[in-house]
């Protein structure tokens, strides 16, 4: 019997097969494989900035001009040239703040805003800040928070995770929490998968 | 071997295929009747793969929850049923069985056309037939050694191979009127004795090497295929047998019945030793790795779809095994017959939707998500069995005319050598 | 039919007869054959002989995978009336990506779910995403008692929510299992897969222990109007039928540095990407200071995918 022993014929099949394999694994598509030296390595890096909502400096009147856009007026309008009395519960607001609902634990209006100032806030050690600098205030009370955001593990984002590449710009605190009732509100969510393609009603869950 | 030499293979080979095909073509009424069914069926399936080919596999039920289905679930069961063959194989050459010898190749041609029809249920599975040149060593990417596929692969189609061998070298030298070299097939045979374990092995070690599938993360599946292969085999090849001994000249000893029979009393009773282990696993411990058991076995968050399935396969069997136990009842060959239907059957359903299905139910998160074949998916099914079956229909009549010496060579010798068979033939003629 | 007379007694004209018949049934049955199999005519004029032919991708040279973008991208545009550009975006080096989500914060609103259908190009007939939210009860993390199709105001009562995407482990049971090596981990830590090399066998669907990948069950159907046009190679061009396909972690955008889409869209802030080579990134100060876990860790799979509670 003169057959070909397995031995040498798999021998013989492993050479081809390490054979393509080196071929395969020719210098070109190595290099291709891998993306080239990052050449931004050391360059400076983009900022990173705090998005800056509108409501901080100034308020909806409700009403839309001739262009359909929403009619605001800056807090500084009113409160600047006018002096108003503090009022006891936000219920009792009236004017451009009537209707305001404030869920925000035993806070006081005073708690936050700047009885002397009204378009601008004070902090607990009584510096008076502009509203824009609205964080440095929620800081004092939600550290854990603030640490958090600070990090980059609290807050929507959007840009880049790498700076060297391109800028980010980051949630403000007011942006998802509305300072007066802070609680993330509940809302509908997207559709649910659908799960069975082929049937008419599909229904993937527990029964 | 000296006068293996003197035969001019060129020429007798291709009239050796010649004579096949016309045999193969050859037959009754009932014959014909059978193979234009099958053909029908088999069309029938072509048309319903080529429609899903075209249209994608959302014509199946499956989904991305029970990504594998009616297709896998019967690759699964032919890969045992062709590793089921080796129950023939095993005593005629190991414990020299003569009985069991002159039967033997039957058990080989049904390894044969399982194996085709494990293949083709394969294929038709694929997302992309149409790239299967991937998987070729070489030109390809064969992810050997790591994937179990690529191990299934090879053994799956190693064996088809050994088997073809064995089948091809023995059909023609008795065409030729010769005397088998055993140099030839006797290796063969003892390694397709070890290769036929492996295959079930390695398709059981396909879904057991999940470890995010609890249901079948289990070290008893593997002898648990072979369990349940060892019984379809087996008692497949009975039911074969009697229809042999009705419809050609081939002579089967009732000996290898008896020896077939006495191998299913062991088999299907170590079946359902192993498939209650796997109850007792999964009711005793409970949480969360037997919901898919409790989903298999009794529903879960109300939903029940395979617990209709398991309990009829789990009757049938158990009702096979008292049968083919109970003298009073085995006895009587029709009772004994229904025994075999019954728990072939019993073993097709635990293996498909009573175990590839589970695996993916409730899913990897937890959803209970279920599965019934589509209409395609049973079009599907149905042709690659009608197809099987035609293919085990035609190397069955061309083999045993070999054997019984019905198609010769002009050229044979007669008196090269009597066994059992050509004695047979010669008194039939 | 040399052999038909050594065993047949019948006369020449007989054996004719046969002969005749059986050549005719023959070609009957070759006939109802091609007839049966027509359809994949259908599927053969959807794909052409050089995606046939086309190599791995990590055996393409550059010219070979520009020839391959070009014809994609001209694919694209014959297909779903839509200019598109198709990059190939590498891994860079000395970046290793993970994710680490919030459960305290998350409140289960799908954002990120639809973000991913947008941005990945998914099928619009079935709104496929790469991520799939669990909505879990408080006190439990047994994903038994999760369900995917709520469909209520959000965050509910007694509600906590668990988003789930491809994990990209470590140790990947996916990878491991494909035949044809079609799906692979790059060196930043992203699996992903060859779309024109997956034979759709869905084996690595069966071995993924998060439901993370998903099979195109037919041809994925996006109006022109709102594909995305940025594409690379292996995350989100339009995928052929019959491949599978997964999160790739949006790596045409984060291998430029940019966010994934599903960070972007996130109303509250939940999810943390980036660098963990960097010791100043953000996802390093969450591994290093919060107390994370992984899901299924029992499992040896090491995920790159984190979660973690304020509370």
């Amino acid at each position: 019997m003169n057959a070909h022993s397995p031995p040498r014929a798999l021998h013989a099949a492993l050479t081809l097969w390490l054979a393509a394999t080196a071929q395969c694994a020719n210098r070109d598509v190595q290099e291709r494989l891998y993306a080239p030296a990052d050449a931004s390595r050391d360059a400076a890096l983009f900022a990173v900035s705090i998005h800056q909502p509108r409501w901080l400096e100034a308020i909806s009147t409700g009403h839309t001009d001739a262009l359909g856009r929403v009619v605001e007026v800056r807090c500084e309008t009113c409160h600047s040239t006018q002096q108003f009395a503090l009022p006891t519960s936000a219920t009792t607001l009236g004017g451009p703040h009537a209707g305001m609902r404030f869920e925000h634990g035993s806070n006081q209006c005073a708690s936050c805003h700047d009885p002397a100032r009204f378009d601008r806030l004070r902090m607990a050690t009584g510096e008076s800040i502009p509203m824009t600098d609205a964080m440095r205030l929620c800081a004092q009370c939600h550290g854990p928070q603030a640490r958090d955001y600070e990090h980059g593990a609290h807050g929507g984002m959007s840009g880049h995770w790498d700076l060297r590449r391109g800028g980010r710009t980051r949630n403000h605190c007011v942006d998802c929490h509305d300072s007066h009732a802070p609680r993330f509100p509940q809302f509908s969510p997207a559709p649910p998968p659908r799960d069975l393609p082929t049937h008419p009603h599909p229904r993937g869950s527990h029964g | 071997m000296s006068r293996d030499n003197k035969t001019a293979h060129h020429l007798t080979y291709p009239r050796f295929l010649l004579s096949a095909f016309w045999r193969a073509s050859e037959g009754s009424w009932v014959f014909y009747t059978w193979m234009t069914a099958l053909t029908a069926i088999a069309l029938v399936g072509a048309h319903a793969w080529a429609l899903q080919l075209a249209n994608g596999m959302a014509v199946t039920a499956m989904t991305d929850h029970v990504s594998w289905g009616l297709y896998i679930a019967n690759f699964t069961f032919l890969v045992g049923l062709a590793a089921g063959g080796v129950m023939m194989v095993v005593p005629a050459y190991l414990y020299d069985d003569h009985d069991m010898h002159d039967v033997v190749i039957i058990g080989e041609l049904l390894a044969v056309a399982a194996l085709v029809m494990a293949l083709l249920f394969v294929v038709v599975d694929l997302g992309r037939p149409d790239r299967f040149w991937h998987m070729l060593p070489g030109i390809g990417r064969f992810h050997w050694p790591i994937s179990m596929l690529s191990w299934d692969v090879i053994v799956l189609n190693g064996y088809l191979l050994l088997n073809l061998h064995v089948c091809g070298y023995l059909i023609y030298t008795r065409y030729l009127g010769k005397k088998p070299d055993p140099r030839w097939y006797r290796p063969f045979v003892f390694l397709s004795i070890a290769w036929a374990f492996s295959i079930h092995t390695v398709t059981a070690f396909l879904y057991a090497g999940l470890g995010g599938r609890p249901f079948w993360n289990s070290a008893l599946l593997a002898p648990r295929f072979l369990a349940s292969a060892f019984v379809t085999g087996p008692a497949f090849i009975v039911l074969v047998l009697q229809i042999v001994r009705r419809t050609t000249r081939f002579t089967v000893p009732e000996g290898a019945i008896q020896r077939l029979l006495s191998i299913l009393r062991v088999t299907v009773l170590v079946n359902l030793f192993m498939v209650a282990s796997e109850i007792f696993t999964i009711f005793y411990s409970g949480g969360a790795h037997a919901a898919a058991g409790r989903y298999l076995f009794l529903g879960l968050h109300g939903h029940a779809e395979l617990v209709p399935w398991i309990w009829t396969a789990i009757s049938f069997n158990v009702l096979a095994a008292i049968v083919i136990h109970t003298p009073a009842l085995y006895r009587d060959r029709r009772v004994l017959n229904a025994a075999l239907i019954l728990t072939f059957v019993g073993v097709w359903i635990e293996k498909g939707m009573g175990l590839i299905v589970p695996g993916f139910v409730p899913s990897t998160l937890h959803e209970i998500v279920p599965y019934a074949p589509s209409k395609a998916e049973w079009q599907v099914c149905a042709g690659v069995w009608a197809f099987g079956l035609m293919i085990f229909t035609v190397i069955m009549k061309v083999g045993l005319q070999a054997m019984t010496g019905e198609m010769r060579a002009p050229s044979a010798e007669s008196d090269a050598h009597t066994i059992n068979n050509d004695d047979h033939a010669e008194e039939a003629r | 039919m040399a052999d038909a007379k050594d065993s047949t007694s019948a006369t020449d004209t007989t054996v004719k007869r046969r002969v005749a018949l059986k050549v005719l049934a023959t070609t009957l049955g070759a006939g109802a054959f091609a007839k049966a199999i027509a359809p994949i005519q259908q599927f053969t004029a959807s794909t052409n002989a050089q995606e046939w032919l086309q190599k791995h991708y990590r055996e393409l040279s550059s010219r070979e995978l520009r020839e391959v973008l070009a014809r994609l991208e001209a694919e694209t545009k014959q297909k779903y009336g839509r200019e598109v550009t198709i990059e190939d975006v590498r891994p860079q080096a000395g970046v290793q990506f993970a994710y680490a989500l919030n459960l305290s914060v998350c409140i289960g609103c799908r954002r990120c779910v639809e973000a991913c259908h947008q941005e990945n190009n998914h099928d619009r007939a079935s709104h496929n995403s790469y991520i799939r939210v669990l909505e879990m009860e408080q006190g439990s993390m047994d994903m038994e008692r999760g369900r995917a199709d709520y469909d209520h105001p959000v965050r509910d009562e007694g509600k906590f929510y668990l988003p789930v995407q491809c994990q990209q482990c470590e140790n990947p049971p996916c990878t491991k299992v494909c035949p044809v090596e079609a799906t692979w981990k790059e060196p930043d830590g992203i699996v992903v897969v060859d779309y024109n090399w997956c034979i759709g066998c869905r084996y690595c669907e069966a071995a993924c222990p998060y439901h993370a990948r998903r099979f195109n069950w037919r041809k994925p159907e996006v109006p022109a109007h709102e594909i995305n046009p940025k594409q690379s190679y292996l995350s989100n061009r339009i995928r052929p039928q019959g491949v599978v396909e997964k999160c790739t972690f949006c790596l045409h955008k984060t291998r430029k540095g940019e966010l994934p889409a599903c960070l972007e869209a996130c109303p509250t802030g939940a999810r943390v990407f980036g660098n963990v080579l960097d010791p100043n990134s953000s996802i390093r100060w969450v591994l290093e200071n919060k107390r994370v876990y992984v899901l299924k860790e029992e499992l040896g799979t090491r995920p790159r995918f984190f979660y973690f509670f304020d509370k």
